[in-house]
């Protein structure tokens, strides 16, 4: 495959979101990703789920492309000898339970290590390893609701907004940064570590500036689609059925350039609009009338008639009309994926291209569960055709 | 503290939030990191929000470059050019967002870095990449969240159903341009484990990319015949709920968190109808069970439903404000903040990241740098 992190294996026991986006991240630059589940508990993700009151597709396709799967019973302590095995001949542990479920199951980092001293163990939950809440329960909505981003996202006068799996992967993209830079600490000193990744700290992550103004005693609240200085700076309406224009002008030379591309020239000498806090202070006039033309355009020419005059401007994308683009396809963001089935469909690759490994990407659908036992049970671990039937007769290897 | 990177350095010369963060980041895990700043200082030195009480401290400066040093140099000029290079003949990353059509009179295309510092990782992050054909494409965050999906797919919950007819509404703050920071902080982390084998190369980031990476479930959802938009994507029930102080958020996914629930609310008659315990059921009832939940919630405080919820399994977070996360006991029982000086605003808590290394939280060098406080590296430009 060639991605930079070719050799490097991971025993990927995480679950739901965060943490398979993170080894998602990882497989797609070359790590060998070994998923972990089993008959009785398969990855609650792989199953259809009825979230949105529907029995639909679940989410799990995606985030499991790439990865290699096993079964692995961690109720039998023979499976968790097994979960051993694997971790000894991985660099890195993954892992997304409720902090506690490991260790009670024998699987902690202090165990781990000592039987592979440089072990990199990944810790994800929603609250962290440690504190006064680590034992609370938690989804992405709740991150987000906990670290603070969904409190000031919404519009100004109705309530917060919840996040959704941009949240989990969040999480999961933060924690594959952690990931490499413990990896780098092992190549310089030879020491492993422990990570753990507090999904609701990575929600505040983002709003690191807002809570330094409340530090320093203001108190930030939700502004909806306002800049504290753009204008105009919006969601203006485009022609058609909900559809929508972004729009964000940052100097008075853009602001020229704008009014002359929706054919009001004049209103760059309008004294009203002269200067960014005098657009932002009268911005309740503005956007009427920036909104007048747009209402009159298709999003996707009005982007594009804004942008050649040097404007910040796109059309309010759909899924579909992502999944149709040819720049993201270019740079294959989105690519076939052939599912074992034999079906395709549209996925995400990994956000970055490198000059000199340019094979990095989902290279795989979704795997069966267990599909690949005959590489990990028998050519990683050496074990026997007959060794690997008894434990499946004991419900181990199930 | 656990410097993960110590011994790293990296040059941010970024005038845009995504480049700064990345460069936060690496700091964070201990990388020396210098801020190359032009005369007029950084940008980002003059990007709202600002610090109250005190005469233009940016805060989102602040955040972005807590931990750096900076180093006066102009790209644009031969003398500037020359301490950048200075700079780059010892460094390891570069993380650069120049736009694509200035970087070859400042020495910073590809090609040139490539032929100049073979061995350095060379970190491009742009709103739509450095390639593609929209590479040349101005983008804010606004535009690059609706660039990417989620722009498109918020609100939902109760928000939409407040109000079902108004454009979608942004993220806070700076959401898909961070996404390109830690896409960047990735892939220059990814490059340099290659670099032994690979030597240096460049890692071409987009925030359209990196803020599409965190959506991707609308494009699986869309592989697989669902196509997803806001008013659908509301949870049935539960989601944002109103409390006497405040919201909640509630969210089962598990039947043992249902369980939990109908415990939590005193076991109602209308709760224990049998064809509940059914999730698809759940689902399609989910309005009047809304009904009964917000009528429930609407004379609790919010603390005494979170903390008899959460002690029955049921998923329950308050929604806080950012001066209760400052304040939070959790956090600061794990150490989320720091105190450093803020130069022009005095010593002020700075959330730190999100990582735990080894049991113990990482730590901020500094707080944000005065402009060309870097001594150091003036002196090996000097030399």
């Amino acid at each position: 495959m060639g991605g930079p992190l070719e050799g490097i294996r991971i025993a990927d026991f995480t679950v739901h979101n965060a943490g398979p986006f993170c080894t998602h991240m990882l497989s797609q630059l070359g790590a060998e990703v070994i998923k972990v589940e089993s008959v009785m508990r398969p990855d609650a993700f792989r199953k259809p789920h009825p979230v949105y009151g529907r029995m639909g597709p679940a989410t799990f396709d995606q985030v499991a492309s790439t990865k290699l799967s096993i079964r692995l019973n961690l109720k039998k302590k023979e499976g968790v000898a097994l979960a051993k095995r694997l971790v000894a001949i991985s660099e890195i542990a993954a892992e997304s339970f409720r902090p506690g479920v490991m260790a009670r199951l024998g699987l902690s980092y202090d165990v781990l290590s000592t039987l592979k001293p440089d072990l990199i163990m990944l810790c994800i939950s929603s609250s962290g390893q440690t504190g006064p809440d680590s034992g609370f329960a938690g989804y992405a909505p709740l991150f987000g609701a906990w670290g603070g981003l969904s409190g000031l996202t919404g519009y100004a006068d109705g309530p917060p907004v919840e996040m959704r799996h941009v949240m989990d992967h969040t999480v999961g993209l933060n924690a594959a940064v952690a990931v490499m830079a413990a990896l780098q600490r092992r190549r310089m000193t030879g020491q492993g570590g422990l990570i753990d990744v507090a999904a609701r700290e990575v929600a505040s992550s983002l709003l690191g500036e807002a809570l330094l103004l409340a530090a320093a005693g203001a108190e930030p609240t939700r502004a909806g689609n306002d800049h504290p200085r753009m204008a105009p700076h919006g969601i203006y309406p485009a022609a058609g059925e909900d559809c929508w224009l972004a729009i964000a002008v940052r100097t008075d030379a853009e602001w020229r350039a704008l009014a002359t591309a929706i054919g009001e020239p004049g209103l760059a000498e309008d004294s009203r609009f002269a200067g960014a806090e005098a657009r932002h202070a009268n911005r309740a006039a503005l956007d009427p009338i920036v909104g007048a033309w747009t209402a009159t355009l298709p999003a996707q020419e009005a982007a594009e008639r804004l942008q050649a005059a040097g404007i910040a401007a796109h059309a309010s994308w759909t899924t579909a009309e992502i999944a149709a683009d040819p720049h993201l396809w270019e740079r294959r963001m989105i690519v076939t994926v052939a599912e074992p089935d034999g079906k395709e469909r549209a996925a995400v690759g990994v956000p970055m291209r490198l000059s000199k490994c340019e094979q990095i990407g989902i290279h795989r659908g979704t795997p069966k569960l267990g599909e690949h036992e005959d590489y990990v049970y028998g050519e990683l671990l050496g074990m026997s055709r007959a060794e690997r039937r008894s434990l499946e007769a004991d419900e181990i290897i199930y | 503290m656990a410097a993960l990177i110590a011994g790293l350095r990296v040059i941010v010369n970024a005038s845009g939030v995504a480049g700064a963060y990345a460069g936060r980041l690496l700091s964070t895990l201990g990388a020396d990191t210098i801020l190359v700043e032009p005369p007029a200082g950084s940008p980002l030195r003059r990007e709202p929000p600002f610090l109250p009480d005190c005469e233009g401290v940016s805060a989102l400066f602040a955040y972005l470059t807590a931990g750096a040093r900076s180093l006066i140099a102009d790209p644009g000029t031969a003398e500037g050019r020359a301490a950048l290079a200075a700079l780059l003949r010892e460094a390891d990353i570069l993380v650069d967002d120049t736009p694509i059509e200035d970087r070859a009179e400042r020495g910073l295309d590809e090609a040139a870095i490539a032929r100049h510092f073979p061995d350095l990782i060379h970190v491009s992050v742009r709103p739509f990449g450095a390639s593609g054909p929209k590479a040349g494409w101005k983008g804010e965050e606004i535009t690059l969240q609706h660039a990417s999906g989620e722009g498109n797919l918020l609100p939902n919950g109760l928000s939409i159903e407040l109000f079902p007819n108004r454009p979608p509404v942004k993220i806070y703050g700076h959401f898909a341009e961070m996404q390109g920071g830690i896409a960047a902080a990735l892939g220059a982390l990814s490059a340099l484990w290659a670099r032994p084998e690979q030597g240096g190369q460049c890692v071409d980031v987009s925030i359209q990319d990196a803020a599409l990476a965190v959506g991707a479930f609308a494009i699986q959802r869309l592989g697989d015949g669902s196509i997803e938009h806001r008013v659908e994507r509301s949870f049935r029930y539960g989601g944002v709920i109103r409390c006497l102080d405040g919201y909640v958020e509630l969210l089962t996914l598990e039947q043992r968190q249902w369980d939990g629930l109908v415990k939590l609310l005193g076991e109602p008659d209308w709760a224990r109808d049998p064809a509940l315990a059914d999730a698809l059921e759940r689902s399609r009832q989910g309005p009047v069970i809304n009904r009964h939940i917000r009528e429930w919630a609407s004379t609790r405080h919010v603390a005494d439903i979170v903390r008899d919820g959460q002690a029955l399994f049921v998923p329950l977070a308050k929604y806080y404000a950012p001066g209760e996360v400052l304040h939070d006991p959790h956090e600061a029982a794990r150490g989320l903040f720091q105190r450093v000086e803020v130069p022009g605003a005095g010593m002020l808590a700075m959330l730190v990241s999100p990582f735990h290394i080894d049991g113990a939280p990482l730590a901020l060098r500094s707080g944000p740098p005065a402009p060309g406080n870097n001594a150091r590296a003036r002196a090996a430009v000097e030399a």
